[in-house]
């Protein structure tokens, strides 16, 4: 406070302080921006690895196992900690789909708890407690050229940028994206062909 | 007032064992029941499988769900052991496979769901899937047509709905007795099974 009022005193001198000191600032952050634009070239030859669950369809992998998706040497790799990991190769992926869904977050604990919160407690907490995901699912075809599906749940917002990163591998996105399965108040019915 | 509280838990716990032990008995029964015709394949001949790809009719189904339909069908048709082997579509192996059905799924109704409305409600929010499944001989003949339901009412994500229906498919052909699908492959005249997998 001291300073501030003894450079009050002298407007002039601590004008040209200020000056000094925003244009440092902005010479600062200006750097630090081109810093960021130039750090992904660097990371270009990184491999693109993402935490997901592989829900089914990857061959010796347990279903509902959390692990690292990750696309190297133009295979798609996953991961589980300490198991081996399970990989297709891209150019036998034939195409990818992306959708959206909405669980219930906590597992059987949680659960458990819900069910065991008096006068339905559980049920409030059962409206907070869901999260968003996005699901990548993928159709390959194997050495037999047996139709395999995989599905895999990754955060919200990242699953566009492992269809980015397949798409640029040669993956063909579908024209039509998966379809959210939203709740829809009529029941949609399909008869007999 | 005290001796309420323990009183109710005391029900509490004893109407919980009560339901389990009601449900587990169900379900043994159920494996008793499907357990005889484990052993009466009837004719000589064992079938292998080709399963193929989900039709979803015109049906906005997602694709997860279709791939998730595919695979749950895979894994359980192979618990079954009723087929020599269960081929995936496009295997090339298939054609040289002699007694080869195909197995061919069409969605026929699908009810969207939602896991955090069926949490909140109970009532409300099920996932409803039903489909017909036709097996085919290779000229393209149905030896065996059903109906089959798959649902999540209360517990479990939305895609749990394809686990319980291919578990019901794979039910209902298990139950159906192979030589009465060899047989009506000679009489061109498919049984037809509901719903549940019954006749």
């Amino acid at each position: 406070m001291y300073c501030l009022f003894a450079r009050n005193d002298k407007s002039g001198c601590f004008g040209r302080h200020a000056l000094i000191s925003l244009w440092t600032l902005l010479l600062c952050s200006g750097i630090g921006a081109l810093a960021q634009s130039a750090a992904p070239p660097l990371n270009a030859n990184a491999p693109f690895s993402i935490r997901a669950t592989h829900v089914l369809g990857l061959p010796n992998t347990k279903n509902n196992c959390n692990g690292m998706l990750s696309i190297q040497n133009n295979a798609l790799r996953f991961q589980k900690c300490g198991n081996p990991d399970a990989q297709v190769n891209i150019a036998s992926v034939h195409a990818l789909f992306l959708g959206e869904e909405s669980k219930q977050v906590g597992g059987l604990p949680m659960k458990l708890g819900k069910a065991a919160a008096p006068y339905g407690g559980g049920r409030v907490v059962s409206l907070f407690a869901h999260k968003k995901y996005d699901t990548l699912t993928l159709d390959y075809v194997d050495s037999d050229g047996g139709v395999h599906g995989a599905i895999f749940e990754v955060t919200k917002g990242q699953g566009e940028l492992v269809k980015n990163e397949l798409v640029a591998l040669g993956v063909s996105s579908s024209p039509g994206e998966d379809q959210p399965t939203k709740q829809s108040i009529s029941e949609v019915a399909h008869e007999d062909k | 007032m005290k001796t309420s509280k323990p009183n109710s838990w005391i029900f509490c716990v004893a109407a919980c064992v009560t339901i389990a032990v009601a449900l587990s008995g169900r379900l043994s029964g159920q494996t008793a029941a499907l357990k005889p015709s484990d052993g009466s394949s009837g004719s000589g001949t064992q079938w292998s499988l080709q399963v193929e790809r989900i039709d979803p009719g015109h049906l906005e189904l997602a694709h997860s769900f279709q791939v998730a339909i595919y695979e749950n069908l895979l894994e359980e048709l192979n618990k079954t052991k009723r087929f020599k082997y269960v081929l995936r579509e496009g295997d090339s192996k298939a054609s040289e496979i002699p007694d080869l059905l195909i197995l061919k799924t069409t969605v026929v109704k699908y009810t969207p769901g939602n896991e955090t409305q069926r949490a909140v409600t109970t009532v409300s929010g099920a996932t409803k899937l039903t489909v017909r499944s036709q097996l085919v001989t290779s000229d393209g003949r149905i030896v065996l047509e059903s109906t089959v339901n798959g649902n999540v009412y209360f517990f479990g994500s939305n895609l749990r709905a394809t686990h319980n229906l291919a578990r019901n498919i794979a039910k209902a052909i298990k139950q159906s007795n192979m030589a009465m699908v060899q047989a009506s492959y000679r009489d061109t005249q498919p049984p037809t099974l509901n719903a549940r997998g019954t006749q």
